[in-house]
């Protein structure tokens, strides 16, 4: 019970954190807070995806799920190598 | 194939942190800091998803992971919310 609270909490706080880099991303229309936003939101759908279909899953298929976590990570690290690109262009 | 996937979650949401806690030495902004402190408590929940699925399979860590997902993610909304907007 407390898992599944705390599970809905992660959800709701990822998503918060997406719609606060969307907001950022329209003010500045830098790409950098897209790519965190858009990070937070598979976040997000993995821990969706984790809570409703993990229990069904098997120990051999479970990683699966956290394929979409590790898009996420390289989402993050793409966006923070495209923003030094970037910086470098400019100097 | 299940143990790679651990590893290059803990070895991403790793170089994401010192990434960006790299970046916020050289700038000082904030955003970069809270950035990096969810990140390195990401790996720390990489690290237990490691250790819960591959090297103590017995056990269950469950809970563990959870809460540092949700340390990592409300100290960056903290951040977001206090320090930030």
């Amino acid at each position: 019970m407390m898992k599944i609270l705390l599970d809905g909490a992660v959800l709701m706080a990822y998503l918060a954190c997406a719609l606060f880099f969307l907001r950022f991303y329209l003010q500045s229309k830098d790409r950098l807070f897209a790519l965190f936003s858009l990070a937070f939101t598979l976040m997000g759908v993995h821990n969706l995806l984790g809570a409703l279909l993990a229990p069904t899953l098997d120990a051999e298929r479970i990683h699966y799920l956290y394929v979409v976590r590790l898009m996420a990570y390289l989402l993050i690290l793409g966006a923070i190598w495209d923003k030094n690109r970037a910086g470098r262009g400019a100097r | 194939m299940a143990e790679a996937v651990y590893i290059l979650c803990a070895l991403t949401s790793l170089a994401c942190a010192v990434l960006l806690l790299r970046a916020w030495r050289r700038t000082r902004m904030k955003l970069l800091l809270y950035s990096g402190l969810c990140f390195t408590v990401f790996t720390l929940n990489n690290v237990l998803l490691f250790l819960d699925l591959v090297l103590i399979p017995a056990g269950d860590l469950s809970l563990e992971r959870t809460v540092t997902s949700l340390v990592g993610a409300g100290v960056l909304l903290f951040g977001l919310i206090w320090d930030v907007s």
